[in-house]
């Protein structure tokens, strides 16, 4: 190696898993590449500059590999000590996106920053910090939740869980699900508490959608009802709520094997598919590169679970597990839903592909959560 | 690393391979397992197919008068179902302002059923551009303001039997249209020549296929076949001609409804008839009417609900859409009397110039032991002395041939039924072959054909339970034309060409040819419609006294009995030879309640030494052939006369059609770039000289300085 390290045992540089980010950033170039593939020829319609959305994403995954690089250089036990001054602070950011923030498609979700070319989304940011409070949390306690303890865990995750439903963003609240599910398994939450709260969260969510049909006042949005209805329907309203569905299955399919070729695909370049760059930037991987192409990517993928996995295991304290298997379960539910949903194996919602999708806050949470597991991993021979 | 975590961190392994493999099969399902299917859905998915419909050929007379036309007119159209049931009266009220309709007259539109039920419904025409741009700034959804080309009938209900006209597409075989590429709102010929030659009328529509993304743009153009206009149809009628013969019939009608009948003591009512003129060298029909009659623009544009049904469901004036030249079935009375004559002949049982004793009645024989009904009276049951054949054929003899179709029954050869073969010789009882749709064949009745009525239907033809068997009064029945003999008029003006050219039986021709009028071959003759013989009749020798008889049909010394109308005729000049009916029609008239009165019929050909033309009138309940056919035939002798005059030989003069020129702004006529879409012959393929610009002087187009370098 040619950078100029101290050749010193417990360098942190030396532990730091370079494949882990290597693979974090071939997925999110590919990722800007698709980008391209998705937008060019309606911004070449459009009489705009091709490259518009590939370059900005481009210059997000540079910002991201910047985040990634910070996240990595301090030791992750500050963030055990700062966690709940950070967890209140974005909880002070998604209280206050309720109020400032931009509507779009119906949901204040944003803020829209002056001058700058992107939004924020604080939800996404909401995200890490759930996964360091919840890790100091539950490191606090050994490993070994009580039903008290474990009540504190929950209301952790539970409150900015609503304050996310209210913008209404049931794509994200439910990463929250997935992430308070894998961390409390690991932390040590006896299976009846996964019983109980599983079956608790089945019942809300059965409540929440039939809170009118009980006579009560409708709380999720009818296009949320829909899209659930087309998933177990796919024939009901094939020109609204269908139609993602749809068009996402056909043009994955019509990838074949060795798919339609780079710029290549039908529905990609004639922009059938809603929201392809951001929510849907599978299927363009899925129809111009058929099935070893996107079978080459999800092991890419797959590769980066295995190295977070392979931290969470080595860390050398609790708090570096713990925050790795929040990391884990973040990127395997948004992984497994996104491409899931475009696959037609699980319903749509509004969640990104991590590393791939466009967007700012996406990609920046994407590698600082990375740079965190990297952090863990690198750190992993120093003295507790 | 205690024993409980790195446990549960392997089983978070076991459901991160899990969740993988679950996306890996269902990838394998979608991309290579169904990935047929896929495809087929995604190409489906871009491509957008526009069909343009095709302008309609038109359909002319034989020298070129266009009878059937395409008008432009500016077209409102309203799609019901973009609405919700209440949604369409805030629309129609916003159009009833801009249209300045009344909304009630704008639903009545919408619910008219001349178009497909489907189809986009026309609530206003004739809009000009002023108008159609008033309607479409309003951009109301599902309305459309557009230029449509409309059929229109210059001539009216000239020839409108013939010509026909167009309407919805019907709704049996709107799949069959519309597998064929037509559009949900085009018209399709429902009845004449605009029926049966819709596949070349209709021409190819054009189609456009079109990759679209998903909002709507146009990416590329995959294929595009422009829409080739239908085929000219030329008839073989004169429109003149025509004009002239639809109105004699009509006024011969008219003065039938003013006469008296001696039956009943009441007026004729006279409901309606039908005549033919025929060329009998080459079997082109030059004029075909039928009464009572329609303008078929009607039918396109619509009319108010009265007229409508005072014209189209009146019941005493029945069957205006049917073409009774070629659909009218009539005993033909008297005028059969010559293929009884001709069938005696065959079969060696009439001596031409045998006398014969008109009683004024004929009594079957006692060698032939009649039984039943023996004794058969003339018409009006006046002796007419001694007749020989052409005596009994000017002066129609009823005796004569009761006794004729007595003693062809009674003779035991296949020749018992000479009268029915000669008639079938002559092609009567089957469709003459006319370029006509819906063409009836009439019936010439024998043993069989008698059976098979009886049998199949008793209560119409034998309410009393009369034999089955044919008998000795069918036959005599069937020699003067009555009974179950029924013949259209198309066939009997047929026989009596077939009969004075010599024995060639034409198939009649009412369309002369097809011409081209797409872009490669404009004008270019597809088809040529030519004399179409469907057999040479052999005639009996004693014909020639068949036809002596004809010729004397308008002479008063010879008592034919159609002296009086000819009277004052330029009998001389060009000649008639022709034969009157009476004949008894069936039945109870249904409006009127009382015995139907007689069919009176007229055949003639002219002149009868040179025969060139064969014209064949018969009117419905209008009294005596002739005293109220006879004339008409007159009228229209004469015009045929006139219109041999008009169009000395050579009879056949082409008329070049007007080029379809197309619709070029402007500014842009003449441009280079347009000139190979302009054919030949429009204005605006011309080059238009671009003078007073800087620096062209000559104003070709081309800089002075350019051109003098070239030069």
């Amino acid at each position: 190696m040619g950078l100029p390290v101290r050749k010193e045992l417990r360098s942190p540089l030396r532990y730091t898993d370079y494949s882990l980010a290597g693979a974090a950033v071939a997925v999110a170039l590919i990722g800007v590449a698709m980008n391209y593939a998705a937008t060019w020829r309606q911004l070449e319609f459009d009489g705009g500059d091709p490259a518009f959305f590939a370059k900005r994403q481009a210059v997000f995954v540079g910002l991201g590999v910047i985040a990634m690089i910070g996240a990595a250089a301090v030791d992750y036990r500050f963030f055990r000590d700062f966690a709940s001054q950070g967890y209140l602070i974005v909880l002070g950011f998604l209280v206050a996106v309720l109020f400032v923030g931009a509507e779009k498609n119906g949901a204040r979700s944003w803020f829209e920053l002056p001058g700058l070319a992107f939004q924020l989304q604080p939800s996404e940011f909401a995200k890490v910090a759930v996964v360091l409070s919840l890790a100091a949390f539950v490191a606090n306690h050994e490993g070994h939740l009580k039903t008290d303890a474990l009540i504190n865990a929950l209301l952790l995750v539970v409150v900015p869980m609503v304050l996310i439903f209210l913008q209404p963003d049931i794509g994200t609240m439910l990463v929250f699900v997935a992430i308070a599910m894998g961390m409390l398994l690991v932390a040590g939450a006896q299976i009846r508490h996964i019983v109980f709260t599983t079956t608790l969260g089945i019942v809300a969510i059965l409540v929440v959608f039939g809170s009118d049909d009980l006579g009560g006042p409708k709380l999720i949005r009818q296009n949320q009802e829909n899209r659930l209805t087309a998933f177990i329907n796919p024939d009901f309203d094939p020109s609204g709520a269908s139609y993602s569905l749809n068009q996402s299955q056909i043009a994955v399919g019509a990838g074949g094997l060795t798919g339609q070729g780079w710029l290549e695909g039908s529905q990609t370049t004639l922009d059938l598919i809603p929201e392809q760059e951001t929510d849907f930037i599978f299927t363009a991987l899925a129809e111009e590169f058929g099935f070893l192409g996107s079978t080459a990517v999800l092991l890419l993928y797959g590769y980066i679970l295995f190295r977070i996995w392979r931290i969470a295991a080595t860390a050398r304290d609790l708090f570096g597990t713990f925050v790795c298997v929040g990391m884990l379960s973040m990127f395997l539910f948004q992984l497994f839903q996104n491409v899931g949903m475009t696959v037609g194996i699980m319903p749509i919602t509004g969640i990104t592909l991590p590393f791939m999708s466009h967007g700012g806050s996406s990609a920046l949470v994407a590698f600082a959560s990375i740079g965190v597991v990297l952090n863990v991993g690198s750190r992993r021979h120093m003295p507790v | 690393m205690n024993e409980r975590l790195s446990s549960r961190l392997t089983f978070m392994g076991f459901v991160i391979v899990g969740l993988f493999s679950a996306l890996f099969i269902r990838l394998w399902y979608l991309q290579v397992l169904t990935y047929e299917e896929s495809t087929v859905e995604a190409r489906a998915n871009q491509i957008e197919v526009v069909v343009t419909p095709p302008t309609r050929g038109r359909i002319l007379d034989r020298h070129g008068v266009v009878m059937a036309d395409n008008v432009r007119t500016g077209v409102v159209t309203v799609d019901k179902s973009r609405y919700a049931p209440g949604e369409l009266d805030m629309v129609l009220s916003e159009l009833s302002a801009v249209l300045d309709i009344d909304v009630a007259t704008l639903r009545s539109r919408l619910d008219d059923n001349q178009s497909h039920p489907l189809a986009a419904k026309v609530v206003a025409t004739d809009l000009d551009e002023e108008g159609l741009l008033r309607v479409s700034e309003r951009s109301l959804p599902g309305v459309t303001a557009q230029w449509q080309m409309r059929r229109t009938y210059p001539l009216n209900e000239v020839g409108a039997h013939v010509v026909g006209y167009v309407g919805a597409l019907p709704a049996s075989e709107a799949s069959r249209f519309l597998d064929d590429g037509y559009l949900l709102a085009e018209r399709v010929g429902r009845a004449g020549v605009e029926n049966l030659f819709e596949p070349f009328l209709h021409g190819t529509p054009g189609i456009t296929q079109l990759e679209v993304d998903s909002q709507g743009r146009v990416h590329r153009i995959i294929d595009a076949v422009p829409a080739e206009p239908g085929q000219d149809i030329v008839l073989t009628i004169d429109s003149q001609l025509q004009a002239a013969t639809e109105s004699y019939l009509r006024q011969g009608l008219l003065a039938a409804r003013k006469t008296v009948s001696d039956d009943s003591g009441f007026f004729y009512p006279a409901i309606g008839g039908a005549a033919v003129v025929m060329d009998l060298r080459n079997g082109d029909v030059l004029a075909m009417a039928s009464h009572p009659t329609y303008d078929p623009n009607w039918l396109v544009e619509g009319i108010a609900g009265e007229v409508y049904r005072s014209v189209f469901e009146n019941d005493l004036f029945p069957g205006v859409l049917n073409n009774r030249a070629v659909q009218g079935l009539y005993a033909p009375g008297s005028t059969f009397k010559t293929v009884t004559a001709l069938g005696g002949l065959e079969a060696g049982l009439i001596s031409p110039r045998a006398a014969f004793y008109d009683l004024g009645y004929y009594t079957i024989p006692e060698k032939y032991n009649c039984s039943g009904r023996c004794t058969f009276y003339n018409a009006d049951r006046l002796a007419l002395g001694v007749v020989d054949l052409s005596g009994a054929m000017t002066r129609s003899s009823d005796a004569y041939f009761y006794r004729v179709g007595n003693e062809l029954w009674h003779l035991p050869t296949e020749d018992r039924f000479a009268i029915q073969n000669m008639a079938r010789q002559l092609g009567f009882g089957r469709q003459t072959g006319i370029q006509l749709p819906f063409e009836k064949g009439g019936r010439i009745p024998d043993d069989e054909v008698k059976r098979t009525l009886f049998e199949s239907n008793p209560e119409a033809y034998n309410p009393y339970g009369d034999p089955v068997i044919w008998l000795p009064g069918d036959n005599i029945n069937t020699a003067i034309g009555q009974g179950l003999v029924v013949v259209t008029p198309m066939q009997l003006a047929n026989a009596y060409a077939a009969l004075a050219n010599g024995g060639t039986l034409f198939a009649p021709n009412i369309v002369d040819r097809r011409v081209s009028r797409s872009a490669e071959n404009f004008g270019e003759v597809l088809q040529e419609y030519e004399a179409r013989i469907m057999r040479t009749v052999e005639f009996p020798p004693g014909t020639s006294v068949v036809v002596e008889g004809l010729n004397g049909i308008t002479s008063f010394t010879r008592r034919g009995t159609a002296w009086k109308a000819f009277q004052g005729y330029a009998q001389d000049e060009y000649c008639v030879a022709g034969k009157t009916g009476t004949s008894q029609a069936d039945g109870i008239n249904p409006v009127l309640q009382r015995k139907k009165e007689d069919t009176a019929l007229f055949v003639a050909w002219a002149p009868c030494y040179d025969p060139r033309y064969v014209v064949a009138v018969v009117m419905e309940e209008a009294g005596f052939g002739g005293e109220a056919a006879a004339p008409v035939a007159r009228q229209i002798i004469e015009a045929v006369r006139a219109y041999e005059q008009r169009w000395p030989e050579p009879q056949i003069a082409f008329v070049a059609p007007r080029p379809e020129c197309p619709e070029i702004p402007e500014a842009l006529r003449g441009d280079p770039a347009f000139l190979s879409f302009v054919p030949e012959g429009c204005p605006w393929g011309i080059p238009i000289p671009r003078a007073n610009r800087e620096g062209d002087a000559d104003g070709d187009g081309v800089p002075d300085d350019e051109q003098e370098a070239g030069d």
